[in-house]
């Protein structure tokens, strides 16, 4: 996929757009979960049921 | 033989937010192979047309987001209910991070298409003005006031998106501006099959990890207000146990 990539008119522009867009969904998505794990621990067992 | 009670998880996830993680990752995967490497280049903007597939889902699934958190604010100034408020507060946050994306992967797309990063058209501004509302509304959402007053302040905040929202999407038509048409929602046959296609298939991914996003983080928000409940509890027990140590014992005698 990268050498797809490489060989593309406005390859630096295109992997911009896609690696930020993995790059900050990824990111948040990692912080979210993080701070549901600290935050789960600061509470009851019965606060935390998901169904 | 007695039932046992399943542990409670210590963390936000849930059977429904690993099915939905899954599905999420394995969909990049395969919206980062149909948008890279299996739809064609276009015939005008050559393989800059690449990033379609994630500036137009991403700006999309942001109206979405915004209309979840303006219906929930609504919600919650009728019922006063924490999980109309904890919602709202999600959608917003997930609102601002598409914004985000949508201006920067439109602004890369910007620059071999239009030849500038930036312009100061209707769609542009008005996307940014709509970002700076959503950046303020995640410091309403961080300011100490009462609780109650700041979910006010947020759902009214959250109210007034929807109108910004729509000047966002209205913007091509009633101002002249460098960015195209609307397009997809009319259902325009000059994109091309495979191209259409990747462009589907990147909505539903997207959908999903959104929905995926929007479950962890409304979890989050509820075991914020939960822990913040549990902190004051706690902090009030103490100030009466110092109080009045003998009440303090008949609190926890009773317990």
């Amino acid at each position: 996929m990268s050498a797809a990539v490489l060989a593309m008119t406005d390859a630096g522009y295109v992997a911009a757009g896609w690696v930020a867009t993995i790059a900050l969904l990824g990111g948040y998505a990692a912080a979210v979960i993080r701070r549901g794990r600290r935050l789960s621990r600061a509470v009851p067992p019965e606060e935390r049921r998901w169904s | 033989m007695t039932p046992t009670t399943p542990a409670a998880p210590t963390s936000t996830a849930s059977p429904l937010t690993r099915v939905l993680g899954i599905l999420s990752a394995a969909g990049l995967v395969l919206v980062a192979w149909l948008g890279l490497v299996a739809s064609p280049r276009d015939a005008v903007q050559k393989d800059a047309v690449r990033l379609m597939y994630v500036h137009v889902p991403a700006v999309t699934w942001m109206y979405v987001a915004v209309f979840v958190c303006a219906f929930a604010s609504f919600m919650w100034l009728r019922k006063r209910s924490d999980g109309w408020d904890t919602l709202a507060a999600a959608a917003a946050e997930i609102a601002l991070v598409l914004t985000a994306l949508g201006l920067f992967t439109g602004s890369v797309w910007g620059r071999p298409t239009w030849g500038v990063y930036w312009v100061w058209d209707a769609r542009l501004t008005s996307t940014a003005i709509l970002f700076v509302l959503l950046l303020g509304y995640q410091a309403l959402r961080r300011y100490p006031a009462e609780p109650e007053s700041r979910s006010r302040m947020a759902a009214v905040l959250g109210l007034l998106l929807v109108p910004n929202a729509a000047i966002v999407h209205y913007s091509v038509d009633w101002w002249r501006s460098l960015h195209q048409d609307a397009t997809v929602s009319k259902i325009d046959v000059s994109i091309e099959g495979n191209m259409l296609f990747t462009l589907a298939v990147s909505f539903v991914v997207m959908g999903i990890v959104c929905a995926w996003l929007l479950v962890h983080r409304f979890r989050t928000g509820w075991l914020e207000r939960a822990a913040e409940r549990h902190h004051l509890d706690a902090a009030l027990a103490e100030r009466r146990a110092d109080a009045d140590p003998s009440a303090g014992v008949a609190v926890g005698g009773a317990r």
